[in-house]
């Protein structure tokens, strides 16, 4: 260790005490200041690791959170970051934060932010990526799919030898020679047809000959078994699939993987994307079926997005949505409700949650009117938005009740005539809405979504 | 319903992006309280357009990547979109879709990507820099204002027989330098307006849907339809 590594490293690591322990915080000051002093510090921090770097659009922090149980089923000593630090000065936290480890190689797994990937790769050799989709999001901010995409591949490219384990359903994954060894996993359905997606979906593209993809199937998106009817570029072999879906519910998922039945405490087909990836990394890494069938039904609290909360008789699901694939994955999982609902709207258009609302509009809120939902409220700083775009959508009027301030919606929802109550939310409208209902003794304070 | 208009959807499953879709929903929504069925059909890759079969087109934004792929496929259906548009056609074009009908423009890695040259717009691209927030625009002739959400890097600058949307009250516009945002070309409305343009500026979408039934419907009156009352939704 240098001098400069220990003494940024001491740095770092007493500021995350004073932070913690005074200030009940510290999640990238501590990284901030380490780096500050040693630009190099991940280097000294992260050799010692087997590292999992486990980056795309969505689904990047359950698939973070359940391939630590995963791999937990036959590994000691697993270090992750938290939610949200997944840029270069959380890492650096994480890798400060770690208890000092004797005996086995500790592994790392780590949610990492697309554009960071290649701060993390400068300093740190991966042992496997994990790519779980790319989608469009927040645009303001990054730009379009193949930037993204080419941003993550620049990280990849420092380090040639790691595993890429990657959703092999989406064609952009499969759209570079990489010189990296490859493990696809996906969605094997037995009924083959020759269809297209739907004419609002990003990246339909070939990337061998730019004619529009077809499909065998779709699970959702341009997510399926995509092949090219002019160049005959396809889908590549999967490693591991989800071979049948059993039963969905809001609540829990059961599907095979390989021919074996598991079970997840949470609803949507996007997560079983996400318990694939997370089987995927523990098979790579020797843990059995068996082994991660226990890892997945033992702690159900990994699956904390969804978070149900009992306001004076309702049980509130709050669901945060960020983006329109992520939007549409949720108005699907919601419809699998077997108990009529209501459905509450909250839209803001603060830095965190993409300052430009145009995405509502990629939304297909035009299932709802199908579910015979009886009531619908609309609110958040930019209620007038996302009531319109409900509007649109063809919710009656009579049926829908705009309520600007959070505060007003969480009386109103008191008084909605179903016990469920889904309550769709953007990041700093689920902050502010936490916020409201720790205030009045519903949950407990703290970030849980 | 008392009236139809076909609708060509351009590129629909190729130019998407930031929710132009909504300005295909926005119509609906306005040509349902006026009476009027829309049949909207995708015009994309390696599919005829032909003039006489539509009343009414959209052409949205797109990424990089497929703006390229429709640059050189939209070259065969030149004649048929240019034609449609000399006829009083009506389009609203977004973003990608307004550079396209215009001579060309520079991507963001220095290509010159050619349009189809029907208006005589040009756009070039600018360094690491896009044009991104929300934007205000009023129109000198209508007295009409516009509110919508930029998010472009090129940079367009309008020629002959164009005069733009609006001119600027808030944010960037057409190319930061001029004060235009967007163009207008007999019953061709363009602009860099995302959010969707339609969702919030009703009184255009009514503006594109009286267009296309007066000139599909010489004989009608319409009357009604123009004095449809369109309520803020921003």
């Amino acid at each position: 260790m240098t001098l400069r590594s220990t003494v940024a490293t001491f740095a770092g690591r007493s500021s995350y005490w004073f932070l913690h322990t005074f200030m009940k915080g510290g999640s990238s000051l501590p990284g901030k200041i380490t780096t500050k002093i040693d630009p190099e510090i991940l280097k000294h921090l992260g050799q010692n690791y087997d590292v999992i770097v486990i980056t795309g659009t969505n689904g990047k922090t359950l698939t973070t959170a359940l391939t630590v149980r995963v791999l937990n089923q036959k590994y000691s000593h697993i270090l992750t970051n938290p939610t949200g630090s997944n840029m270069e000065q959380g890492i650096v936290t994480t890798f400060l934060r770690a208890p000092k480890v004797k005996g086995d190689r500790p592994i790392a797994v780590l949610e990492v932010d697309e554009a960071n990937v290649i701060k993390v790769t400068q300093y740190i050799k991966p042992k496997a990526f994990v790519f779980t989709n790319i989608f469009r999001d927040q645009m303001d901010r990054y730009g379009e799919i193949y930037t993204t995409y080419q941003k993550i591949i620049d990280g990849v490219a420092l380090a040639p030898e790691a595993t890429i384990i990657a959703n092999g359903d989406a064609p952009i994954f499969h759209s570079k020679n990489l010189p990296n060894p490859i493990i696809y996993y996906g969605f094997k359905q037995q009924d083959e047809k020759d269809i297209k997606a739907k004419p609002n979906t990003d990246g339909v593209l070939c990337p061998n000959c730019q004619h529009i993809l077809h499909y065998r199937y779709l699970t959702y998106s341009n997510l399926g078994k995509y092949f090219c009817p002019n160049c005959g570029f396809e889908r590549p072999e999967l490693k591991y699939a989800i071979t049948q879906i059993s039963n969905l519910t809001p609540t829990s998922s059961e599907f095979e993987v390989d021919g074996h039945t598991m079970k997840i405490e949470i609803g949507g087909l996007y997560n079983i994307y996400n318990a694939l990836a997370a089987y995927a990394v523990g098979r790579f890494l020797g843990v059995t079926p068996e082994q991660i069938d226990t890892a997945f039904s033992e702690d159900k609290k990994v699956f904390g997005r969804q978070e149900v909360i009992n306001l004076d008789g309702k049980q509130v699901t709050l669901i945060l949505v960020k983006n329109p694939v992520g939007l549409n994955q949720v108005l699907d999982m919601i419809a699998t409700d077997s108990k009529p609902f209501s459905f509450v709207g909250l839209l803001n258009a603060n830095y965190a949650d993409g300052i430009d609302t145009s995405w509502i509009w990629d939304g297909n809120f035009e299932k709802l009117p199908a579910l015979n939902i009886p009531a619908y409220i609309t609110g958040g700083e930019r209620y007038k938005d996302i009531t319109f775009r409900l509007k649109v959508a063809g919710v009656p009027d009579d049926k829908h009740a705009v309520v600007p301030e959070l505060k007003d919606v969480v009386e109103k929802i008191k008084t909605l005539p179903t016990e469920h109550v889904y309550v769709l939310a953007t990041y700093t409208a689920v902050l502010q809405l936490r916020k409201l209902l720790a205030d009045q003794g519903y949950i407990k304070e703290g970030m849980g979504a | 319903m008392t009236y139809e208009l076909n609708v060509a959807h351009l590129y629909g499953d190729l130019m998407n992006t930031y929710g132009d879709v909504g300005n295909i929903l926005a119509l609906n929504y306005y040509a349902k309280q006026m009476d009027v069925k829309l049949n909207v059909k995708v015009v994309s890759l390696d599919q005829d357009f032909k003039a006489a079969d539509y009343d009414l087109a959209f052409f949205g934004g797109g990424q990089d990547f497929e703006q390229v792929i429709v640059s050189k496929d939209i070259q065969t259906k030149k004649k048929e979109l240019t034609d449609f548009i000399e006829d009083g056609g009506p389009v609203l074009a977004i973003c990608g879709g307004f550079q396209l009908l215009g001579h060309y423009y520079v991507d963001a890695k220095g290509d010159k990507i050619p349009g189809i040259g029907a208006l005589d717009h040009y756009t070039l691209s600018q360094d690491n820099h896009r044009f991104i927030g929300d934007i205000v625009i009023k129109n000198a002739d209508n007295g009409e204002t516009y509110h919508g959400f930029e998010n472009h890097q090129g940079r367009t600058f309008l020629g002959k027989g164009e005069s733009p949307l609006g001119n600027v009250v808030q944010g960037k516009g057409n190319n930061g330098e001029d004060g235009t945002e967007g163009a207008i070309y007999k019953n061709v409305y363009c602009s860099y307006f995302h959010g969707p343009i339609l969702t919030r500026n009703g009184n255009l979408a009514k503006r594109l849907l009286v267009a296309a039934l007066k000139r599909s419907y010489p004989d009608a009156d319409f009357a009604e339809q123009e004095a449809l009352p369109v309520p803020a939704t921003f």
